[in-house]
């Protein structure tokens, strides 16, 4: 569309700048609130900024043990990835390449899609009764095991469209020279796919990394607290915990936002998903 | 490509099979088992009832409640969600400077954590501290009980739901318009066509499967919704925010009515499996 006058024009320009200020504020809000005493937050006040600015709040997030938190995001996120690289790579490779007898591959794809759009807490009650049959109740191994249930289907799907990309042309010259499956995997497949790979496991981390309603569940002691669910026992604590609350919602979402352009660029290749 | 052997192929989705069925083939059979029993944990002493909770669920006046504000949200967040989408859409696909920065800025709330958005939007909604109704009260607007109005609670819910997905269905559906050949719109406005008419001839029509999969995509999702219920209602005031995920999760964790709580689960895979198999036909003829 050529937008008209350029009056129009203007308009349109001043709209969605409006707009991107509309989503940005409650996160504006956040970063300042992070620096604010309380004095200034339990207050009238409509100004954004703190006018003195305090790290009391980073302060006693660290006597909190933030730092334990962090790291066990960190654990169960790497892990989960990890884990669904390492399933979901092969399958999705042999699902493009290979041929299954009876169709199978397809219905495979609609059960995976299936698991991806089942609701997570109409499998809590047995998830949690497998997890004290094997005594990985209130562990992170636990939960980098159940955080497959969302991890895998997506990983499978978004890596599908990747083995797409890698031409078969490369591979059958391989063939040729009588490379093994596993020589053409380790030298043709996963090399030309290796962006497809990183973006794959950055959406499977960010999904890990804000997972709450399994370690809610299946996580009891706080010292295994992931990030969120040590958010949430402070939201339900004290209802005016802003200063903290702030500061930790901005570091637990300082590194995805730093990869959101990277995201942007993986939701417009296909939305086989979407994060959630 | 030729391949000799269909082992290999089965070997490959090996690992995934079996997290699979591990993790959902197994417990899906499980929960439909323990549906039919009452019981408060396994099977062990549990009395069989049948199709007893299934009956039971349908006279319990909080599981209709819950039933019918999942229905609500869903309907109120999915409509909001593809309007707001298809309006930011259409402001970003013209020619606007700085159109690289502003796009990742209206993502940026679709990444965070919904504990994150939560704690933002709980305190955004304080009735006396708020943000939102110190704006009002600067405005001389009498301010609001966000969350503790049952009216206005499930409104407020979709508020939350809608600032942090609406990017989703923005950026589906500026794929979509991208993909619309600019020779068409020439052609029509060569022709005469006004902007509207150019919109309802030319835009929606192109446009219908992307806005058909940003609804379908949104609305599977907003009916598992639990996260968001669970930490900025709590499911109240009163009933008035319980969805069918925290219905669940009350009678499966906190009353320990597991028997109840697995045909609740089942009626939700239900529910959820036949707005999957919709999506499933759309993604599979799409990629054919």
């Amino acid at each position: 569309m050529t937008g008209g006058s350029s009056a129009g024009a203007w308009a349109r320009g001043a709209a969605t700048y409006l707009a991107a200020v509309l989503f940005l504020l409650p996160i504006v809000w956040m970063a300042a609130t992070s620096l604010r005493p309380p004095i200034e937050y339990i207050s009238p006040s409509i100004s954004l900024w703190p006018s003195s600015a305090t790290l009391e709040h980073y302060r006693a997030l660290m006597a909190d043990d933030v730092a334990g938190k962090a790291l066990n995001s960190i654990i169960v996120a790497l892990g989960a990835t990890s884990l669904s690289l390492a399933a979901g790579f092969p399958a999705a490779y042999a699902l493009v390449r290979l041929r299954f007898p009876a169709r199978l591959d397809m219905a495979f794809l609609v059960f995976v899609l299936l698991v991806k759009l089942t609701p997570p807490i109409s499998l809590a009650i047995p998830l949690y009764q497998v997890l004290r049959a094997l005594s990985l109740l209130d562990t992170l191994m636990g939960l980098i095991i159940v955080y497959q249930v969302y991890t895998l289907p997506f990983a499978i799907w978004m890596l599908l469209g990747f083995v797409r990309d890698v031409p078969v042309e490369y591979e059958e010259a391989a063939l040729v020279d009588g490379a093994s499956l596993a020589r053409r995997l380790v030298y043709i497949v996963v090399p030309v796919m290796i962006p497809g790979i990183i973006a794959t496991a950055v959406f499977v981390m960010i999904l890990s990394w804000n997972e709450f309603a399994y370690a809610l569940l299946f996580i009891q002691s706080p010292s295994k607290f992931t990030l969120p669910t040590f958010i949430a026992t402070l939201i339900t604590e004290d209802e005016t915990f802003w200063g903290k609350l702030s500061a930790i919602g901005f570091l637990a979402s300082l590194p995805i936002l730093l990869l959101v352009g990277f995201v942007q660029k993986g939701l417009t290749r296909g939305f086989g998903g979407g994060l959630k | 490509m030729h391949q000799r052997s269909k082992a290999l192929a089965l070997l490959l989705l090996l690992p995934a099979l079996a997290l699979f069925a591990a993790l959902t083939l197994y417990p899906l059979g499980r929960v439909l088992a323990l549906s039919l029993f009452v019981t408060d944990y396994g099977f062990e002493g549990a009395t069989f009832t049948g199709l007893g909770n299934y009956v039971e669920l349908f006279s319990h006046r909080f599981f209709r409640i819950a039933t019918w504000n999942t229905i609500v949200f869903a309907v109120l967040a999915t409509a909001s969600e593809v309007g707001i989408g298809l309006t930011l859409a259409l402001l970003v696909n013209g020619r606007i400077p700085g159109r690289r920065f502003v796009i990742p800025v209206i993502i940026m709330p679709y990444v965070l954590s919904t504990m994150v958005v939560t704690a933002i939007w709980r305190a955004w909604f304080h009735y006396d501290f708020g943000f939102l109704n110190n704006v009002l009260r600067a405005a001389q607007v009498p301010p609001v009980e966000w969350l503790f109005n049952p009216d206005i609670a499930m409104l407020s819910l979709v508020i939350v739901d809608a600032w942090q997905t609406a990017p989703l269905t923005f950026i589906i559906l500026l794929a979509g318009l991208q993909v619309i050949p600019r020779e068409v719109y020439e052609a029509a406005e060569v022709d005469g066509a006004g902007p509207v008419r150019i919109f309802r001839s030319i835009t929606l029509p192109l446009l219908a499967p992307y806005l058909f999969l940003a609804a379908l995509l949104r609305s599977v999702d907003a009916f598992k919704i639990f996260d968001k219920v669970f930490a900025l209602t709590g499911g109240g005031p009163g009933q008035a925010t319980e969805t069918l995920s925290m219905y669940v999760y009350r009678l499966g964790f906190k009353f320990f009515d597991v028997g109840l709580a697995s045909a609740a689960s089942i009626i939700m895979v239900v529910v959820a499996g036949v707005l999957a198999a919709f999506y499933a036909a759309r993604l599979l003829r799409g990629s054919s």
